[in-house]
């Protein structure tokens, strides 16, 4: 027994030790974070009228004071750039050019460390053009899952249009790329990636043609919607495919979508599909859906009965009527009924909240 | 007889030592593993602001849940924080879960709130009438249902889950307070990868003492009481180390009840909230987990190591005795109910990593801690304890535990240093010292009351906590005009 109280004995020293220079560590980082902080709140004060007098500049080779600015410098540039746009980006983007920033970046995007590759490639979508969408690509199937999201957010910063395929066949690729990042980067892209999201829409994989659907809504595409009714009608088409392509034709507001949304309201299987057709057809506020939103109400999901009911409000005076006609009954249809009455009645009170 | 008794004593000591060795080998890797992710963080965060996030057409609105029993003295500023926080479509879904004080009373005069028909979106079973529903008439998107108490948590939350438009919801304690950006927090694993992530959590700390505005923490503080300072360390460790490390390893069990984010569709499919069960939060985590993997859907369930929820803590031994001992009747309940996926490699990390950790360190934690002090007095009974022997292990646990926690406080002292005051850091120091003395003997005390309470499958019994209300910060002094 002596031997492993010995062993204890030592192992509770050296703990003690450990503890004393976590503790020594501590106080030190604690003084070197404020010396830090306060220096870099006035170093920050220095540099900063110096980054404005770049945006007015219109010489292309930076001042000297430019050049041997320290690194903080280029962090007060890349803060700034994402809210530029036009000769001021173009300026920015100049210095970090001269000041060896965006190479050192793409030199980075091959590092060993992830968190490198990854900070370069954020660098690179604040800051650059074009030029590096190969490179950026590349980093696509990067077996690090930060640096493939942070290639992807890159891609859609940098605005270049040919990014559009690698992030669509990114989503199903291996290692894949989160659906969500790939939206936010489609949606960074703006109109131009419109042809990309209508080829993925007919010809994608299921995830990738949800996506374009879900996009395409977004941007009130008028011509993608023969494409998004032929998804809805395709008996084919994913869960998630049918929910986007009934939102997307919501928000595109065609009354050519109603007979469609409506079959889908009165036949589609899953509850969420049919939500999804009813908060449609509320967006689409055609008269024409009465009957199947009124059909609706008596939809074994509650979900679907309150969708219903409010696109009922929302279509006015014809679909607020039946409302009224309906809330005087029993059961959850005149619950759902009365619910959106209420709600109405309520509407123009109610700032924050968007209806359905 | 004694020599047996002797060899008996002597073989518990031994397993002890073992099993103290290997949670301690256990918490220590967890320590590097939480140090090793705070020092990647502080190179390269991995994702951008919250800017996009909250521009994003693509980020889903979120219905906020919140029961709420006789919480008068905080749900004002509770209610204004979370009406407040920065998110592009939110509602807040009040449950009035039959409370005796002004609660109901206070809400109805600040927000105007006037009686409507619910409007149902889900038929989860629920146990308490509900009374009334009542919505905002001051524009904000606040729905209050006020309901018959059945004494449990559940029911009330499994009503709001019943009325909540969004497709993500949002799970939060009346007596805490979310920061301003919270939301965003912990909806961004939603928004980025919505295919895989069903739940969300975010980091949980003690409002006791801090300074508030409406609502808001403006300056953290640290208690003067001891024992809120010992639970501002335990969950320093608990958040910082251990869900980070767990959710890194794809084994996260507990996401806060104070503080959580769900899917509502699978929420709902998996019948909601176990109305029996006192530990909630993490049954849902558990269930929805199962549910998943049995039918071989994806899922993630991912930790945000942001501080972000501020909640208020037991004050005297007396509640927080009642408060351990229901968490520790609840990890009996959960285990037992789970008992099928424990060990169980379908289940992934969960059943082979998580859960046996949680039934042989959480669960069966106190009976060894009992078990090893009954152990000492029977060894110096005998006369197997030498004074010596037992100075040099009380002296290693001491310092083992110290080492944890001054680990824990100077992770976030590198971090997040949340904590301006130098002394509120000291504090921390010492309250992670003190630890060890007292407090951690009489949580594994009600801890073993709670898993005799779930071994005898006593009725579970949900008590209301008192509630102190938050601190408010002094008003700023009027800049005297000149004359």
């Amino acid at each position: 027994m002596t031997v492993p109280i010995a062993v204890a004995g030592y192992a509770s020293l050296l703990l003690v030790a450990v503890t004393l220079l976590v503790l020594a560590a501590m106080g030190l980082g604690h003084r070197r974070r404020l010396r830090r902080e306060q220096h870099e709140v006035r170093r920050r004060a220095e540099l900063t009228p110096l980054v404005h007098t770049l945006l007015d500049d219109e010489d292309e080779r930076p001042a000297p004071e430019v050049t041997a600015a320290p690194a903080l410098f280029d962090e007060l540039v890349l803060d700034l750039l994402p809210s530029l746009r036009g000769s001021d980006r173009d300026a920015l983007q100049r210095v970090l050019a001269t000041r060896g920033v965006l190479d050192r970046a793409a030199r980075d995007l091959g590092s060993r460390a992830a968190w490198r590759r990854g900070r370069a490639a954020t660098l690179l979508g604040s800051a650059a053009g074009t030029e590096h969408t190969a490179a950026l690509v590349r980093l696509l199937a990067d077996p690090d899952a930060d640096v493939r999201s942070a290639a992807t957010r890159a891609l859609g910063k940098t605005g270049d249009v040919a990014a559009a395929e690698p992030l669509l066949a990114g989503l199903t690729a291996a290692p894949g790329l989160p659906r969500g990042i790939v939206g936010m980067a489609l949606l960074d892209l703006g109109t131009p990636a419109l042809p990309a999201l209508r080829d993925a829409l007919t010809t994608g994989a299921p995830t990738a043609q949800a996506l374009a659907a879900e996009l395409l809504g977004m941007h009130g595409d008028l011509a993608a919607t023969p494409a998004l009714l032929a998804t809805l009608a395709d008996r084919s088409s994913t869960a998630p495919s049918c929910i986007a392509a009934a939102g997307a034709l919501g928000r595109i507001g065609l009354p050519t979508a109603t007979g469609a949304l409506t079959g889908t309201l009165t036949t589609a299987q899953l509850p969420a599909v049919r939500r999804a057709a009813a908060d449609a057809l509320g967006r689409i506020g055609d008269p024409e859906a009465v009957v199947a939103l009124t059909a609706g109400l008596a939809d074994a999901s509650p979900d679907v009965r309150a969708a219903c009911a409010d696109a009922l409000a929302a279509i006015g005076d014809e679909g607020r009527g039946r409302l009224r006609v309906l809330s005087i009954a029993a059961g959850p249809a005149g619950t759902a009924a009365r619910a959106a009455l209420d709600v109405l009645a309520l509407a123009p009170r109610r700032t924050r909240e968007v209806l359905g | 007889m004694r020599e047996t008794a002797e060899d008996v004593v002597l073989a518990v000591n031994w397993a002890l030592l073992g099993y103290v060795l290997v949670l301690d080998l256990i918490m220590l890797l967890l320590v590097l593993a939480g140090g090793r992710r705070v020092s990647a963080s502080r190179r390269w965060q991995g994702a951008e602001g919250h800017r996009e996030l909250f521009a994003s057409p693509l980020t889903p609105g979120v219905s906020v849940l919140v029961p709420a029993h006789d919480e008068e003295a905080g749900v004002l500023d509770m209610l204004s924080a979370t009406l407040g926080l920065r998110y592009p479509l939110l509602e807040v879904v009040l449950v009035d879960d039959g409370s005796t004080d002004r609660t109901f009373e206070l809400v109805a005069a600040r927000y105007g709130l006037r009686e409507v028909t619910p409007r149902w979106t889900a038929d989860v079973a629920v146990e308490g009438e509900v009374l009334s529903v009542h919505q905002a008439t001051t524009g904000d998107p606040l729905t209050v249902v006020r309901k018959v108490s059945v004494g449990r948590r559940s029911d009330a939350l499994n009503v709001a889950l019943n009325v909540a438009r969004h497709p993500l919801v949002c799970m939060v304690d009346a007596d805490s307070l979310l920061e301003p950006d919270a939301l965003l927090q912990v909806a961004r694993p939603f928004v980025e990868d919505p295919d895989n992530v069903v739940a969300s959590g975010g980091v949980i700390r003690t409002v006791n003492s801090a300074l508030t505005d409406r609502g808001t923490v403006v300056e953290p503080r640290l208690s003067r009481n001891w024992l809120v300072r010992i639970q501002a360390v335990e969950y320093l460790r608990s958040f910082l180390l251990g869900r980070t490390s767990w959710a890194d390893a794809n084994a996260l069990l507990v996401i806060s009840g104070a503080f959580g984010l769900f899917r509502r569709d699978l929420v709902v499919e998996v019948g909601g909230l176990d109305a029996l069960s006192l530990a909630e939060d993490a049954e849902l985590v558990v269930t929805l987990q199962e549910h998943l993997r049995r039918a071989g859907r994806p899922h993630r369930v991912v930790f945000v190591p942001e501080p972000v929820c501020w909640t208020e803590v037991p004050e005297t031994w007396q509640v927080l005795g009642r408060q351990r001992k229901r968490w520790s009747h609840g990890l009996g309940q959960l285990l037992w109910k789970h008992k099928r996926m424990i060990g169980n490699p379908r289940y992934g990390a969960i059943g082979l990593l998580a859960l046996p950790f949680f039934l042989v360190f959480e669960c069966l934690g106190p009976v060894v801690e009992v078990v090893g002090l009954g152990s000492v007095v029977l060894s110096a009974v005998l006369g197997l304890l030498s004074p010596g022997t037992a100075l040099v292990m009380l002296g290693l646990s001491l310092a083992l535990g110290t080492l944890l926690s001054t680990a824990t406080i100077a992770i976030e002292e590198f971090s997040y240093h949340r904590y301006g005051r130098a002394r509120d850091v000291l504090a921390l120091l010492a309250a992670g010292v003190l630890e060890n003395i007292g407090f951690r003997q009489f949580h594994s005390w009600v801890r073993l009351r709670g898993l005799v309470a779930a071994i005898t499958r006593q009725k579970p019994v949900w008590t209301a906590m008192p509630r102190t209300g938050f601190t408010t910060a002094p008003e700023e002094p009027a800049v005297p005009v000149p004359a």
